[in-house]
């Protein structure tokens, strides 16, 4: 029978004991003797959320895949189970074999929003594992992060032994190698990461130190050792159709986030949205062949038995075989009863042709992003949609009998000015004219049409054209929020427009850890042992307790977020190479500033640098 | 055609809730190709009708859910069509065709068989045994919506036994009167003036029971076998 390490009065009184159960169907077990190594990959947040990861699912497969080696999982107990494993000195387990978390050999741990910062320094504890590389010995695992946050991995480099950049389908099996070799040898901790600090980007903080000038600025940022690289270059997939995929991902017992079949149709985006870190950091754009795709999918479905598939991009409807891939689902799936989720398509005829088969459209609602309220606007963040394309957009769901509508727009965004605030409400009241427009009274099923508004507040993240940006002060946002309302509110069909905003303060803070420095990794420290964890979420971010660990490290929060940067600025993330170049970087802060538009990859390369990768859109135009 | 299916859920498995077991039994279908039958609509759904839903946290040898599936299907071949894909904990033991005008199973149920096992430190069963021959009434404090209510145990409870290191009881399953083993302990132990909360004790539910014509238990299971 499985091992279950929380003791049963303790499970019958805390929230979802089948978090921490383990056991899925298609979770992986294997023999602890007959392998070298073992690898416990943890998202840093409760369960259903990390469950939902497709990364993880990706390389959990990958590492399972591996003769030597087993990968387990782990995920952060929730507040009432770490509350209990703290006092009775529980150690936090993996879920399939439930042995202990420091008898791993690695802990690979994903980043994928910063405020899961102090959530990583919860997983070290209740793992008994120091919170700093540097107190670690062989008794600990290596502690590895991966994610999109590794792109700027100075507030917590002081937490991990190595940060792998980029994507891992292509240096874990040297990695891995590396370790056997090295624990064979007999090396040092030392000795092993100094060997991977010279494999292809893996960046290992103890060999690098940031000088700073007297402002706080970056003066240097130099290696520590004559022989590791000074620019480390990410990893990726050259080609998607020929790596790492799950025929059979784990299936939860639990309802997850991501209850469903995920396909990732390609990676990477062609649009470069200057506030967008997504579209930079992943580029070229990579797709999977839709053969590939077809035969993934009947796998997945089957090996699950999951009820829904969803196509999982950053842009679906940029996909070049989106229509075969999606009427070879329509038919496949229809059969089956299995249902189809289409996120990220752009409203077009087709979309709403397909949505309108595969969704309930009473129910459903459509969702357009076009982040800025005025055309202006949208120029200066190079959102290649104009009011025309979503009117027409709307106008054609309308007639598909949809009457729910969404919309999400950024405040605070660099070059704002009130104009673009009230264009937020213009569009919107636009939107409600078009339904009118298009659809006679005798057709309106539920009279009316829905628009919910939703903004949230612009966070300037590193490798974007918007890394130079100064950001808003929280008041600025409530401020802005306010005229949001207000311009809402004065529209001629202000009824039908629904208004929601995001808080301030978490958004604040992910400002500071976003473009940080090292010296943050204090403050993350501090807050972690004032008690702070899931700040994510909303109910258990304190603002105050934040703001009291800045004042404590004598560390000024403001000098992230609201200070202007100049052009020349040296900053802590620029060690990386992400293949987008800092000139071209520049190059479109200035064409922000500009108001002025650049190409897609499609339509036009704009060289930003990614093409020396070789593969995918730079070279199959 | 419909049948019933009996199952097992032991272990770690114990710790899923009824939704999370209805939802895990639709996707264990999905992966078979037992061709099930699924009601009609915008979002249809399979035709399926579990029993008695377990608490979290006990465990069972006797759970069942009846479905729906093509008239085409070898019934004798859906046991091990879904063996091969059952998690550990969960373990198909019977599969049996049910007549055309059956009741469901969800309906049918009367009662339910149940082991206590005091695994720690073993209450006085000599006491406990006294206290429940000698009392007419064993109350139990239920909250509901409306405030407390007492709800005299003994009158949902067909059968109490010692046995070994544990309890049976036959108690009320049926969905006007379930009586939960948790509240049968409370009532019992309160009078017998023990603290439950002293003792650890494992919860099996050995079978789920309908009445036959005759007005006896007939285990679910068997009613059409
Ligand atoms: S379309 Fe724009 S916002 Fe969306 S992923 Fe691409 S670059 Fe980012
Ligand atoms: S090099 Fe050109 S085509 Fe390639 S990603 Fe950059 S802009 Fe796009």
């Amino acid at each position: 029978m499985q091992k279950c390490p929380i003791p049963e009065e303790i499970m019958m009184k805390i929230d979802h004991p089948e978090r921490y159960i383990g056991n899925e169907i298609n979770s992986v077990v294997k023999d602890k003797d007959k392998v070298d190594i073992r690898f416990a990959m943890c998202f840093p947040d409760v369960y259903e959320i990390g469950m939902s990861h497709l990364g993880i699912q990706i390389l959990y497969d990958m590492f399972n895949k591996f003769e030597d080696t087993w990968c387990e999982r782990v995920y952060s107990p929730w507040v009432d189970l770490h509350k209990i494993m703290k006092e009775e000195h529980i150690s936090l387990f993996t879920l399939e074999s439930k042995d202990p978390v420091k008898e791993m050999d690695f802990l690979g741990i994903t980043l994928q929003y910063e405020m899961c910062y102090t959530n990583i320094l919860q997983i070290l504890d209740l793992s008994d594992i120091p919170l700093l590389s540097k107190d670690r010995t062989w008794d600990d695992p290596i502690v590895i992060g991966g994610g999109p946050c590794t792109y700027n991995p100075e507030p917590i480099a002081d937490f991990f032994d190595i940060f792998y950049i980029g994507e891992g389908e292509t240096m874990y099996r040297m990695l891995l190698d590396l370790y056997k070799e090295s624990r064979k040898n007999g090396d040092s901790r030392k000795e092993f990461l100094h060997k991977a600090a010279k494999l292809s980007g893996m960046y290992v903080p103890q060999f690098y130190e940031p000088v700073y000038n007297d402002d706080f600025t970056l003066k240097e940022f130099k290696p520590l050792e004559s022989d590791v690289p000074v620019k480390i270059t990410k990893e990726l997939v050259t080609d998607m159709d020929k790596t790492y995929y799950p025929d059979k991902p784990v299936v939860p017992f639990m309802k997850v986030t991501q209850d469903r079949v995920v396909l990732e149709i390609m990676r990477g985006c062609i649009r470069g949205c200057r506030f967008c870190q997504a579209g930079q950091i992943y580029r070229p754009v990579r797709e999977r062949s839709a053969e590939y795709l077809k035969e993934k999918a009947v796998k997945m479905l089957k090996n699950t038995g999951h009820e829904e598939i969803s196509l999982s991009s950053l842009s679906s409807s940029d996909y070049s075989q989106i229509e075969e891939l999606v009427n070879f689902l329509v038919e496949d799936c229809t059969k089956k009863k299995i249902n189809i989720a289409l996120p990220s398509l752009r409203i077009d005829q087709f979309s709403v042709d397909v949505m309108s088969k595969v969704q309930d459209i009473r129910k459903s609602s459509l969702t357009f992003a076009p982040e800025a309220g005025s055309q202006r606007m949208r120029n200066v963040i190079n959102k290649g949609l104009t009011e025309e394309q979503i009117l027409n957009g709307a106008a054609l769901a309308f007639k598909g009998g949809w009457t729910k509508v969404k919309l999400y727009f950024m405040l605070g965004l660099p070059f704002e000015t009130e104009k673009d605030i009230e264009g937020i409400a213009l569009l919107a009241n636009e939107i409600a004219k078009t339904f009118y427009d298009t659809v006679p009274k005798e057709e309106r099923v539920n009279g009316k049409v829905q628009i919910t508004v939703s903004t949230s507040f612009f966070v300037p993240k590193p490798f974007t054209p918007f890394q130079w940006a100064r950001m808003d002060k929280r008041e600025d946002f409530i401020d802005k929020a306010e005229h949001t309302k207000h311009y809402i509110a004065s529209q001629l069909n202000q009824k039908v427009i629904k208004y929601n905003w995001h808080e301030a303060d978490v958004s604040m803070m992910e400002g500071v850890l976003a473009r940080g420095d090292r010296r943050l990794s204090r403050v993350i420290l501090n807050a972690y042992n004032k008690g702070c964890i899931f700040d994510a979420w909303g109910e258990y971010y304190h603002h105050d307790v934040w703001m009291q660990c800045f004042e404590e490290e004598n560390i000024d929060p403001f000098f992230y977020t609201t200070r202007e940067r100049a052009e020349d600025e040296l900053f802590p993330w620029d060690f990386i190479d992400c293949g987008v170049t800092k000139a071209h970087l520049l190059r479109e802060w200035h064409n922000a500033q500009n108001e002025k538009v650049t190409d897609n990859c499609k339509a036009r390369c704009s060289g930003c640098g990614a093409l020396k990768f070789d593969c995918g859109i730079c070279v199959n135009r | 055609m419909k049948v019933r299916i009996k199952f097992t859920k032991t272990g770690i498995l114990k710790y899923i809730g009824h939704l999370d077991l209805m939802r895990y039994f639709q996707k264990a279908l999905r992966r078979t190709d037992i061709d099930v039958m699924y009601s009609k609509g915008f979002s249809p759904h399979m035709i399926m009708s579990f029993a008695q839903p377990l608490g979290v946290g006990v465990e069972s040898l006797g759970e069942y859910f009846d479905l729906e599936i093509a008239d085409t299907e070898d019934v004798s071949l859906i046991k091990d069509k879904l063996n091969v894909t059952m998690a550990e904990g969960i373990t198909i033991e019977a599969v049996c065709v049910l007549p055309e005008k059956s009741e469901n199973a969800m309906a049918s149920v009367k009662a339910a068989d149940y082991y206590i096992d005091f695994y720690d430190k073993k209450p006085d069963f000599t006491l406990l045994n006294e206290t429940y021959l000698n009392s007419s009434e064993l109350f139990y404090e239920k909250e509901t919506k409306s405030g407390k209510k007492e709800i005299n145990v003994k009158e949902f409870t067909f059968d109490f036994k010692i046995e070994e290191s544990g309890l049976f009881i036959r108690t009320d399953a049926s969905s006007g009167g379930n009586l939960k083993p948790g509240a049968f302990l409370e009532a019992l132990f309160k009078k017998a003036n023990l603290d439950l909360n002293e003792y650890k004790y494992h919860v099996m539910r050995q079978d789920l029971y309908t009445l036959n014509e005759n007005n006896e238990f007939v285990s679910l299971g068997l009613i059409y076998a």
